[in-house]
């Protein structure tokens, strides 16, 4: 009884953190003059109503034993290693072409390839795809491939001279992605020179040469499993895809099936709370609540304003702020569910159920990201017609395509609020069925199971009308 | 409110077995209950903010009926930060034809333009907008008009529909062209690379 009450005592406080936190935006993330229109009062309402529905819809209509954990894959195809060789040479070559232009094009950022290619095909690109076709990055991983070549050249050289990788520390898990994506994040979100292509190039670099130095100490594999947080990031998202690549050869799957056997070691709920709460930040940022005349931004603002900081590190300073509180408040908001689930059945500690309920947040996740980036990448991504024959932004013409412009009504406005609230529904029940499903497998009795469940069915409740409310009239000005 | 059907061990939930029948009619009733709460909450925006917006609904039709510049600007002028013109905007946005005819009626009754349908004006002292980065709005179809006074001399950047015009120091400079691309655009000083207004196109 009085763990229900200090829950519920908690649950209160963090209802109340959040309206606290919420304020007025110059900032936006980079590179386009356009952005969505705040989704309408009815539509906001309509989509939490079939939130509600969906997730008691669920609990009465989902099945009674595991399912997706234990489905099977049946392979498909064959991969050769010759063709697993060339895509690593792509991925080097598209990676050198970006980090190039980066540095030798013009400074102008729409009109240099780098930024778009970075942050639309590369940074939402692959999330959009991963979900439907697999973990294709993984193929073109450039820093990958680099290391691969070079073992695999000196392995010819001097067979059998090679250090035995280290052991990769058990405790660090996923750890440096989790750093890794909040460090994309800062830069897209709020660094004032994001869109500046030389800044980005150079950090595309900086960011290789991490990568090679940890697949060096710790193995290739280990490190991009674990460590290289574009790759760790792909691949969350890559699990919920019908087809499986691995060891030389294509599987398909149930959609969702791959999720259930995510590892979640150390770090694994840290990188989701990374995921959710940076897109979060995203729209809180363009919010009223945020960046409005009485917002918190300018408040905050002014405030290291005052204690001697220029008007641009005082805003850098108050945006990371942000930044870090809207992940804390969704780490903690699963935690907070993960802790009603513990008080149910009395034999799992919080700690553990945290990783094992984990998986279920990917598509909460994955619809997150499809909701606030989904414009950018019908629009922006129709830039790379124009810049992959200007590259570098010097007038030439290798494709003949330089002079296409952008199409704004390829979706209408209504059209794209249409995809965020179905995308933001769709992870929402996607996420139920994984969470209700493990939860079979965590408890032996089915009552206790469903029981857990109002606590997960309470947190993704509050996700997706967190994800409606952040797109809404209501949360933005 | 439990779940699932027959439960293999202990079978504390007798009773909870559901027939596939069963199933197929709970989804059923969802989405028959989600029909009804979206019929009914497009229609509330119909009734349900009559009070204060009358005077917008008057000239949004207006707008929407007819390609007159002259009404056009004045959704420009008229449009401060009002929930009320989210709301009713929203029912041409995707009520379809019956929304028409409700506003229609009103219009009637309440149309009263605002005197003087002026240009919205956007002043830049310093190389800074005066009073902050404010939102011209737009219905998709409008005549978006609006001029740029400025004490510094740069390019005027309208993003989206990339109309550029230069305006020299003391000078001032004017757009006119079709809202035909909806979304939040910025206007911006291009070399300053500093925003000055936000024009705002929401679907008619």
């Amino acid at each position: 009884m009085i763990r229900r009450a200090r829950l519920a005592a908690a649950a209160a406080a963090l209802a109340g953190a959040a309206v606290a936190a919420l304020p007025d935006a110059a900032l936006a993330h980079g590179l386009v003059g356009r952005q969505d229109l705040p989704i309408p009062r009815w539509l906001f309402a309509w989509g939490a109503a079939v939130v509600l529905v969906v997730s008691f819809v669920a609990l009465a209509v989902l099945w009674p034993r595991p399912r997706l954990e234990e489905a099977r894959e049946k392979r498909v195809l064959g991969v050769p290693a010759a063709l697993e060789a060339l895509a690593g040479v792509v991925g080097i070559l598209a990676f050198a072409a970006v980090v190039y232009a980066g540095l030798a094009g013009t400074q102008t950022a729409t009109a240099n390839l780098a930024p778009t290619v970075i942050y639309v095909i590369f940074w939402v690109g692959i999330p959009f795809a991963s979900p439907l076709l697999g973990d294709v990055f993984a193929a073109f991983n450039p820093w990958r491939a680099i290391a691969r070549g070079v073992a695999w050249i000196a392995g010819r050289v001097a067979p059998g001279k090679l250090p035995a990788p280290m052991a990769y520390p058990v405790w660090l898990g996923r750890w440096p992605a989790a750093v890794g994506i909040f460090g994309f994040a800062w830069v897209e979100l709020v660094f004032v020179d994001r869109d500046d292509p030389t800044t980005l190039a150079i950090l595309a670099l900086l960011y290789a040469a991490v990568q090679l130095v940890g697949m060096s100490l710790y193995g290739i594999d280990t490190w991009t499993r674990r460590a290289d947080a574009f790759a760790v990031y792909f691949k969350l998202f890559s699990k919920l895809a019908p087809l499986h690549w691995r060891d030389r050869a294509l599987y398909r799957r149930p959609p969702l099936s791959g999720a259930p056997r995510l590892d979640a070691v150390p770090g694994t709920v840290a990188l989701l709370s990374v995921m959710i709460g940076t897109t979060s930040f995203d729209g809180l940022s363009q919010g009223d609540l945020w960046t409005g005349t009485n917002g918190i931004a300018p408040t905050l603002q002014q405030r290291f304003l005052n204690l001697g900081f220029s008007q641009e590190t005082a805003l850098q300073i108050t945006f990371t702020i942000g930044l870090l509180l809207m992940v804390c408040f969704v780490g903690a908001l699963y935690r907070l569910g993960v802790a009603g689930m513990g008080s149910i059945g009395g034999r799992h500690r919080p700690g553990e159920l945290a990783q094992r309920f984990a998986h279920s947040l990917i598509p909460i996740a994955l619809a997150y990201v499809v909701a606030h980036y989904v414009s950018l990448l019908a629009y922006q991504g129709q830039a790379m017609a124009s810049l992959a024959s200007d590259p570098l932004g010097d007038g030439s013409n290798l494709l003949g395509t330089a002079s296409a412009t952008i199409d704004y009504n390829v979706i209408s406005a209504t059209g794209i609020w249409y995809v965020q609230v179905a995308a933001l529904v769709l992870g929402h029940a996607a996420g139920l069925t994984l969470a209700h499903d493990r939860a079979l497998s965590v408890y032996p009795r089915v009552r206790d199971a469903t029981r857990s469940q109002y606590w997960m069915l309470a947190v993704m409740v509050g996700f997706t009308s967190l994800g409606l409310w952040l797109l809404s009239a209501s949360a933005q000005s | 409110m439990t779940s699932p059907e027959s439960t293999p061990p202990g079978g504390d939930d007798s009773g909870r077995g559901l027939s596939g029948v069963q199933r197929a009619g709970i989804v059923l009733g969802a989405l028959a209950v989600l029909l009804i709460v979206f019929v009914v909450l497009q229609g509330s925006d119909d009734s349900g903010s009559p009070s204060s917006s009358s005077q917008t609904t008057a000239t949004q039709t207006a707008t929407t009926t007819t390609t007159t510049t002259e009404q056009g600007t004045s959704t420009g002028s008229t449009s401060t930060e009002d929930s009320t013109t989210g709301s009713t905007t929203d029912d041409n946005g995707s009520g379809g034809g019956g929304s028409d005819d409700d506003a229609g009626s009103e219009t009637g009754t309440t149309q009263t333009q605002p005197a003087a349908p002026a240009v919205r004006t956007v002043r830049v002292v310093n190389g800074q907008p005066q009073g902050g980065v404010s939102r011209l709005e737009y219905k998709k179809g409008d005549r978006v008009r609006f001029k740029v006074q400025s004490d510094v001399a740069d390019e005027i950047h309208v993003h989206g529909y990339d109309l550029m015009k230069d305006v020299t120091a003391g000078g001032s400079v004017s757009f006119s062209f079709t809202a035909s691309i909806e979304g939040r655009f910025e206007i911006e000083l291009e070399d300053a690379g500093t925003q000055i207004a936000e024009l705002e196109v929401k679907p008619s």
